[in-house]
C-alpha cells in the first residue's frame, strides 16, 4: 500500500457542493488553493477501507447496563467477523499512520502530541499551546488524585498509546518513577528511545513497539496507568480497559484521556445519521475504528470493578487547538513538511475541521476518566 | 533494550499460562554506563524477578551476580555495583525475547523489542 499519493488529472474529481471557498464552516479562513482541495479532491483510490462504513455504527459501543434492545445484540454479532478480519489491517494502519506523520508533528508542536488545556473561551497564540499541553497531564493527574507525595508517588508508570513519548518522560521526570511506554508505530518507538537518551533519561524510560489490547507485561505491574489520547485507536473497548486494569498493581490509578461522542440521551439507541456520517469521514482519516461515549467508559470501569471512578467533560477546555492545528498547517513550515510527508499525513490534515465541526455541534467530546484499582 | 526492561516483559499469547520471564537472545549489545543511584536500586530491588536477571546477565557474559539475592545485600556496595551493572547499564541493540512456553521468538531491533502478537495468537 502506498504512502503518498498525488492527485492525477486524468482521473475525474467528484465536485462536492461547493460551500463559500475562502470561509470554512467553521469560522476559519482558508487560502483558496487549500479550499479548493477540500471540497473537490477524492484520492485516486482510497488506501485503506477499515470496514464497511453501516457496519460500524450497528456495533453497539454502549453495553448491556440497563437498557439495549435485542437489535443492537443481534447487529453485534453480525458485525464480529468483519471487525475481526480487519484489526490487523487496522493495527498496521495506524502504525502506517504514525510512522508517517509524527516527524511532522514533532516538528510544528513538540513531542506532546495531545490536545492543550486551555482556560474556557480564551483565543490562544501559538506560544501558549506547549504550556496548554503540559497543563493537559497536569490537570489530568490532578483530577485523578495522584501524589506528589515520596511515599505514595508512582514508582512505576505504563504509557499506553505513547506517541514519541512525550508523556513518558514528563512523568518520569515527574516523579523520578521508572516508565514503560507501548506504541504501535516502530518509528515512534525509536524517536521517543532517542528523545529519552538526549534528555538523559534513558536509564528511567523505555519504549516498545506492542498492543495496547495485549500488554506485554505481567499482571499489577504498574502504580500509575496512563492512556493519553490513545483510546480513540481502540476497536475493543471492553479489552482496552481490561488490559490497563490488568496491567495496574492494587491501588493503582488509571487514567483515560480521550475523545468520545457525546453521552446517548435515555431515549436513544445510537447516534443521528448525520453525527454517525460525520464521525465516519473522521474515523477514515485518523485509523479510529468507532467512537463510544464517555459513559460507555464509566460503564465498562464498572464492570471490571474498578472504584473511584470520575469523569469530566473538558470539551471547552481543548477548544482553542484544532484551530491552532490548522493555523499551524498553513505556516510555510507546516505546509511544506505536510508536502513532505505523506498522503495519509495529507489527510488527516484536511480532516480537521471536521473535527472543529464536531466539537460545535457537541457531537465530538474530550473526556477524561480516571478511577483506581482495588487493593 | 536494558535488563530492567527485560525483567517487566511477558508473552501474552493467547492461552500461555508461563509467559515470563523470556529468555534472551543477544546478537549485540553494549554497555552504557550510568550514574549509580543506591536509593533506587534499593526501591526497585523487591520489583525484580531475581532469576531473571541472572539468567539475562549470563547471556550477555555477566557472571558476577550472586545465584540468590535477598535485601540484606543492598548494604553492600559491591553488591549495588553488580545490581546496577547488570540492570542499567547492558543494553541489548539487537536479538531476541523469546517465550518459554511457546518458543515464539519477539526481536529486539535498535534496542527496541518488538511485542506485537500475530493474529492467530490473540
Amino acid at each position: 500500500m502506498s504512502n503518498s499519493q498525488s492527485p492525477d488529472s486524468s482521473v475525474p474529481v467528484k465536485q462536492k457542493k461547493k460551500r463559500n471557498k475562502t470561509l470554512h464552516s467553521s469560522g476559519l479562513p482558508i487560502p483558496i488553493p487549500m479550499s479548493t482541495l477540500l471540497h473537490s479532491y477524492t484520492p485516486p483510490s482510497v488506501s485503506l477501507r477499515l470496514r464497511p462504513r453501516r457496519s460500524r455504527y450497528l456495533r453497539p459501543l454502549r453495553f448491556q447496563f440497563g437498557r439495549m434492545g435485542n437489535s443492537m445484540v443481534r447487529a453485534q454479532a453480525a458485525t464480529e467477523v468483519t471487525e475481526a478480519a480487519t484489526s490487523e489491517g487496522l493495527k498496521k494502519g495506524i502504525a502506517e499512520f504514525y510512522d508517517e506523520s509524527s516527524g511532522v508533528w514533532e516538528s510544528v508542536w513538540g513531542d506532546h502530541m495531545h490536545h492543550g488545556f486551555y482556560e474556557p473561551d480564551t483565543a490562544a497564540s501559538l506560544s501558549d499551546h506547549r504550556p496548554a499541553q503540559i497543563r493537559m497531564i497536569e490537570e489530568a493527574l490532578s483530577f485523578a488524585g495522584v501524589s506528589d507525595d515520596p511515599m505514595k508517588k508512582p514508582k512505576t508508570i505504563v504509557d499506553v498509546g505513547c506517541g514519541i513519548g512525550g508523556s513518558s518522560r514528563y512523568l518520569a521526570k515527574k516523579y523520578g518513577a521508572q516508565c514503560r511506554g507501548i506504541t504501535l508505530s516502530p518509528i515512534q518507538a525509536q524517536r521517543a528511545q532517542e528523545l529519552a537518551a538526549a534528555e538523559g533519561l534513558a536509564d528511567k524510560v523505555s519504549f516498545q513497539v506492542a498492543d495496547a489490547l495485549q500488554q506485554p507485561f505481567p499482571d499489577g505491574e504498574f502504580d500509575l496507568v496512563w492512556s493519553m489520547e490513545s483510546g480513540e485507536h481502540m476497536p475493543d473497548k471492553m479489552k482496552f480497559v481490561s488490559e490497563l486494569a490488568r496491567v495496574a498493581a492494587p491501588g493503582a490509578t488509571i487514567i483515560i484521556v480521550t475523545w468520545c461522542h457525546r453521552d446517548l440521551s435515555p431515549s436513544e439507541d445510537s447516534l443521528k445519521p448525520d453525527e454517525i456520517a460525520l464521525l465516519n469521514k473522521i474515523c477514515d482519516a485518523y485509523y479510529l475504528p468507532a467512537w463510544c461515549s464517555a459513559s460507555d467508559y464509566v460503564n465498562i470501569a464498572k464492570s471490571l470493578s474498578l472504584e473511584n471512578i470520575k469523569t469530566a467533560d473538558w470539551s471547552d477546555n481543548v477548544a482553542p487547538f484544532w484551530p491552532a492545528v490548522i493555523r499551524s498547517a498553513f505556516t510555510w513550515q507546516g505546509f511544506t513538511s505536510l508536502l513532505r510527508s505523506g498522503w495519509k499525513t495529507i489527510r488527516g490534515a484536511l480532516v480537521m475541521p471536521l473535527m472543529i465541526e464536531g466539537y460545535k455541534k457537541n457531537l465530538i467530546k474530550f473526556a477524561v476518566i480516571t478511577c483506581t484499582k482495588p487493593n | 533494550m536494558r535488563l530492567l526492561t527485560h525483567n517487566m516483559l511477558s508473552c501474552n499469547i493467547k492461552g500461555v499460562t508461563n509467559g515470563f520471564p523470556l529468555k534472551l537472545e543477544a546478537d549485540k549489545w553494549v554497555t552504557k554506563e550510568v550514574d549509580l543511584n543506591a536509593d533506587f536500586l534499593r526501591g526497585i530491588f523487591p520489583k525484580i524477578e531475581w532469576s531473571a536477571l541472572l539468567a539475562a546477565a549470563r547471556v550477555l557474559g555477566f557472571a558476577e551476580l550472586p545465584e540468590q539475592a535477598d535485601a540484606s545485600m543492598l548494604s553492600s556496595d559491591d553488591f549495588l555495583r553488580r545490581f546496577h551493572h547488570a540492570l542499567l547499564e547492558l543494553h541489548v541493540e539487537e536479538g531476541a525475547l523469546v517465550c518459554p512456553e511457546t518458543g515464539r521468538k519477539f526481536p529486539i531491533n535498535k534496542g527496541i523489542p518488538n511485542m506485537l502478537l500475530h493474529e492467530d495468537e490473540v
